[in-house]
């Protein structure tokens, strides 16, 4: 009953338009602090086609990491619908499945790096030998083959990024969403992160949603960025980026968007 | 020393200059125990000569093997006994803030009791028997072990339980996979530390409550002024310890945990 409701709001609406990897609808989200109250989301729509790169980028307090967090689950909403790929994200669906990739690495330091990927494939039955065929390949994909059995103390930061990318990558998602997910790499290997990523969606075609308060990183991987205002959190204005990748900050275009995002944040 | 990017824990390069020092240390105490010998009489110091002579005699008459066999199972015994029941408890105590808090000031007050005043109540309560030895093992061992996971409980990475969410994993598995591996570096010095002061007060407690075992032996000895057999009992403790220590709980410590980089720094 609760469930046929929950199905038709998710549903596209116009037949012409393709269902959305996600759908926000009316979104709120208020956070007790002492016995005051914080607006942190107030009236979120927003709408991600499938296979797009999405930034969400705003000062912070502007409830962007909240709004992942809403996407991703670890967070209820007070009021609003989350749609995954045209279902409500409360059927956790296996056709349809969402991948996280936190600020930080998080890799458990007792697991080698091919352990710390299949981490993310032991939450149901899969065999052990399946999971390890699986995480191999991922970290072939993310090209650090050559250190599955490293731990992570051995490891630098850009491959520990990479590892955790892995992580996030082997259950093959549909959607990625990120967290501020290299803010704390130096921007030598940000830069190559950047270019994993974007290499690894022209092979995957994942939607990406990430979270970020660096203009140049949203206009350089972005289809589109959703810039949020503070107190209430809301989404202010989506700007389109019709360059083509791959870009360079140092295109007259590029320059002009982040121009454009700056002034809006 | 991570400077060569991958490090492999766990060598050890065999140092020749090391070998001869520790050789030098054993003669020069070897030497000065003997000659401190020469003017004292054999029932207060005897010679190496007299405690090598006892010791042959123990071996031969297979008293030593009875006898440290007895005690090594009563001390494992009262450690698992105490293992199986601290890790839990310890467990419990830190998942429940509120019994945890309750509970706080009994772990201080049972680790300021001393062994004798336990194997005093074990001999009241127990007799002369296994279970006295097996008492005192288990109330010095298992506050040690409690207190250990308790703190072990507290230093979970909260960040690792939300990835844990993330991919929907259920409780069971978060505690197999999380709270487990965090906790067992704490379980684990608990237990050595445990082992090491449970054989300890196991001797204790056989002096005072038990017909067999190595602490009933030195006390025999001792009544019966044969100091060179207590130097031969007290040696072989010795050897027993340091062969555990360095045959068994190192090279276990250094394989479950190779991958805390200052476990690889000695």
């Amino acid at each position: 009953m609760m469930n046929s409701t929950v199905l038709t709001q998710c549903s596209p609406g116009e037949a012409d338009q393709a269902v959305p990897a996600i759908r926000l609808l009316d979104i709120d989200k208020t956070f007790a602090n002492g016995n005051q109250t914080i607006e942190v989301l107030k009236n979120v729509n927003l709408r991600v086609a499938p296979e797009t790169i999405v930034a969400l980028i705003g000062t912070s307090g502007s409830g962007k990491s909240t709004l992942l967090n809403i996407v991703s689950g670890i967070v209820k909403p007070d009021r609003g619908q989350v749609c995954i790929c045209g279902a409500a994200s409360e059927a956790f669906n296996d056709w349809c499945s969402v991948g996280y990739m936190f600020q930080d690495d998080r890799l458990l330091p007792w697991r080698t790096a091919i352990r710390n990927v299949e981490f993310a494939l032991e939450t149901g039955s899969m065999p052990k030998s399946e999971r390890t065929r699986r995480a191999g390949e991922t970290l072939q994909l993310v090209e650090l083959d050559g250190f599955k059995d490293a731990f992570p103390y051995q490891l630098s930061g850009g491959m520990r990024s990479r590892v955790a990318l892995a992580r996030s990558l082997v259950t093959e998602p549909r959607i990625l969403l990120m967290d501020e997910p290299f803010s704390r790499l130096d921007a030598q290997t940000r830069a190559l992160m950047h270019e994993e990523l974007l290499r690894i969606h022209r092979l995957k075609r994942m939607t990406v949603v990430f979270v970020t308060h660096d203009v140049a990183e949203a206009a350089l991987l972005a289809d589109e960025v959703a810039v949020m205002s503070p107190r209430p959190g809301t989404i202010k204005e989506i700007v389109k980026i019709m360059q083509p990748r791959p870009r360079d900050v140092t295109q007259p275009e590029v320059t002009e968007y982040m121009q454009r995002l700056r002034a809006l944040i | 020393m991570d400077s060569d990017g991958l490090v492999q824990p766990g060598l050890h390069k065999l140092r020749l200059d090391l070998i001869a020092e520790r050789l030098v240390l054993v003669i020069a105490v070897l030497a000065i125990w003997w000659l401190s010998s020469l003017s004292m009489p054999h029932y207060i110091l005897p010679g190496p000569g007299r405690v090598w002579d006892a010791l042959r005699l123990i071996v031969a008459n297979g008293d030593l093997w009875n006898n440290l066999g007895i005690t090594l199972w009563r001390v494992a015994v009262g450690f698992v006994l105490a293992a199986l029941t601290g890790l839990p408890l310890g467990i419990f105590l830190g998942a429940n803030k509120r019994a945890g808090e309750f509970f706080e000031p009994v772990l201080p007050v049972l680790n300021t009791v001393s062994s004798a005043i336990w194997a005093i109540f074990a001999i009241i309560w127990f007799g002369i028997s296994n279970a006295t030895t097996i008492f005192v093992v288990f109330m010095t061992a298992m506050p040690l072990i409690i207190t250990n996971v308790w703190q072990g409980t507290r230093s979970v990475n909260a960040d690792f339980i939300e990835l844990a969410q993330v991919l929907r994993m259920p409780q069971w598995k978060v505690m197999i996979k999380i709270y487990l591996p965090t906790i067992l570096p704490y379980f684990f010095s608990g237990a050595r530390l445990a082992f090491g002061f449970g054989w300890r007060v196991s001797l204790v407690a056989e002096t005072i409550g038990s017909s067999s075992g190595v602490g009933y032996r030195l006390r025999q000895a001792a009544d019966l002024i044969r100091t060179d057999q207590v130097f031969a009992w007290t040696l072989t403790l010795v050897i027993m310890m340091a062969t555990i220590e360095m045959g068994m709980m190192k090279p276990l410590e250094n394989y479950l945990f190779r991958w805390k980089k200052d476990a690889q720094t000695e």
